[in-house]
């Protein structure tokens, strides 16, 4: 009963640092699993997927019904997220640990610096010819709230690719890959930060859950880590998201890299040890 | 320039929150339950579960849903969180196929065969999972 209090415990923790930092509890439950529960690579990434899809899926539903959603972005990205991610949790189950561990690693590092570098929005008015043939763009409020700016779209197949790579990530490490799929977003394809946000938000339970059925069908995940892991990270965001509006996120934000930091050198050892 | 319409509205903001968090909550409610049964009858089999893992590389193990099921519903608590497992990953299956029935309602081809490609690349995910 103490394994499984503790394994609850440190998968609402992971949770709760994954929601106030914005990235979600996949990047931190995969090393906390490996560090502190001696969980094998492999079963730590199936339960994260899991995890993922149950917070996104509670996430993204006040996204969407609010308005922040751009449901064709997202509809259209998902076709190279989804492709990424069956192919890397099919490959999730070839590939060497330490090679895990060392992409692992570099992902740390790319959310560390997307999270050092994110700045505010530079929307454009209008949309490329793909984009508008594709009806991309969309309106948000401003900040003021009385009125409402329009944006545009653009370099789609830009965004598209970094999605595989996103995709790919997501079902080789069992992440969400969201501060890949919101670079993509906001600097690639210019949608503002809030959109980009709340549709990352939306991908992210498709993405995960694409991997998640890869190890499902393959029998990879163990329900007795599994179980406990969702339900924890999933009380934990909820916490998190409760307390967010209430904590000054940005002088949490070299904390957060610094953990970031941390994980990937933490990571990147273990894959240099083990190679 | 905004392309949302009034079907795509009522479907997201109405429709989909409340199967969405009715999935999600059966989910959970089955998770709770296994684990609670796992705790209360046999706290010794989830550590012994949990040390065998720890010794191994690669976890594997492949049930048919029909022995899931019997299983289940003869009250076994892994059996029953399995299952569990299994209706919250469904989420995001049930979200594509509403906008997939909402891309068709409005004709929309270019989104319907998105959507479409989506689904087939979920379904795609488990195929692959059974084979490989």
């Amino acid at each position: 009963m103490f394994i499984m209090l503790a394994l609850l415990a440190l998968a609402a923790g992971a949770g709760f640092v994954g929601a106030l930092s914005g990235l979600g509890g996949g990047v931190f439950i995969v090393p906390a699993l490996l560090i502190f529960a001696h969980i094998p690579m492999g079963v730590a990434v199936g339960a994260s997927l899991i995890s993922v899809v149950a917070t996104s899926a509670g996430a993204s539903v006040a996204f969407v019904r609010d308005g922040w959603t751009n449901l064709r972005v997202a509809m259209a990205l998902e076709c190279a997220t989804v492709t990424g991610a069956v192919t890397g949790a099919y490959l999730a189950g070839i590939v060497p640990t330490w090679v895990l561990e060392l992409l692992f690693a570099l992902m740390m590092l790319q959310s560390a610096y997307f999270t050092v570098t994110k700045v505010g929005d530079s929307i454009l008015p209008h949309s490329d010819a793909l984009a508008a043939r594709l009806k991309l763009g969309g309106r948000v409020p401003a900040e003021s709230g009385d009125r409402e700016i329009t944006y545009g779209v653009v370099n789609v197949p830009g965004g598209a690719t970094l999605m595989v790579v996103a995709g790919l990530m997501s079902g080789l490490l069992g992440i969400g890959s969201g501060a890949l799929k919101v670079m993509a977003m906001d600097y690639v394809m210019h949608l503002p930060l809030k959109v980009s946000s709340a549709t990352s938000n939306f991908m992210i339970g498709v993405t995960a859950g694409a991997g998640a059925l890869v190890f499902l069908a393959r029998g990879d995940v163990a329900t007795v880590i599994a179980a406990p892991v969702a339900l924890g990270v999933t009380a934990g965001a909820l916490a998190g998201s409760r307390l967010l509006p209430h904590v000054n996120v940005q002088s949490l934000r070299m904390m957060f890299v610094a953990i970031l930091v941390l994980i990937a050198v933490e990571m990147g050892w273990r894959a240099l040890s083990g190679f | 320039m905004d392309h949302t319409t009034a079907d795509e509205e009522r479907i997201l903001r109405v429709w989909t929150p409340i199967i969405l968090r009715t999935i999600l909550v059966g989910a959970i409610l089955l998770l709770l339950f296994g684990l609670l049964s796992i705790g209360w009858q046999s706290p010794g089999y989830y550590v012994g579960r949990f040390h065998r893992l720890q010794g191994h590389v690669r976890y594997q193990n492949r049930e048919s849903l029909t022995l899931l099921a019997s299983t289940a519903l003869k009250g076994d608590p892994r059996s029953i969180m399995t299952i569990g497992l299994m209706v919250l990953t469904l989420v995001p299956l049930v979200r594509v196929a509403f906008c997939f029935l909402l891309f068709v309602k409005e004709r929309d081809g270019i989104y319907v065969a998105f959507t479409a490609y989506v689904l087939i690349g979920l379904v795609a995910g488990i195929i692959l999972g059974r084979v490989g």
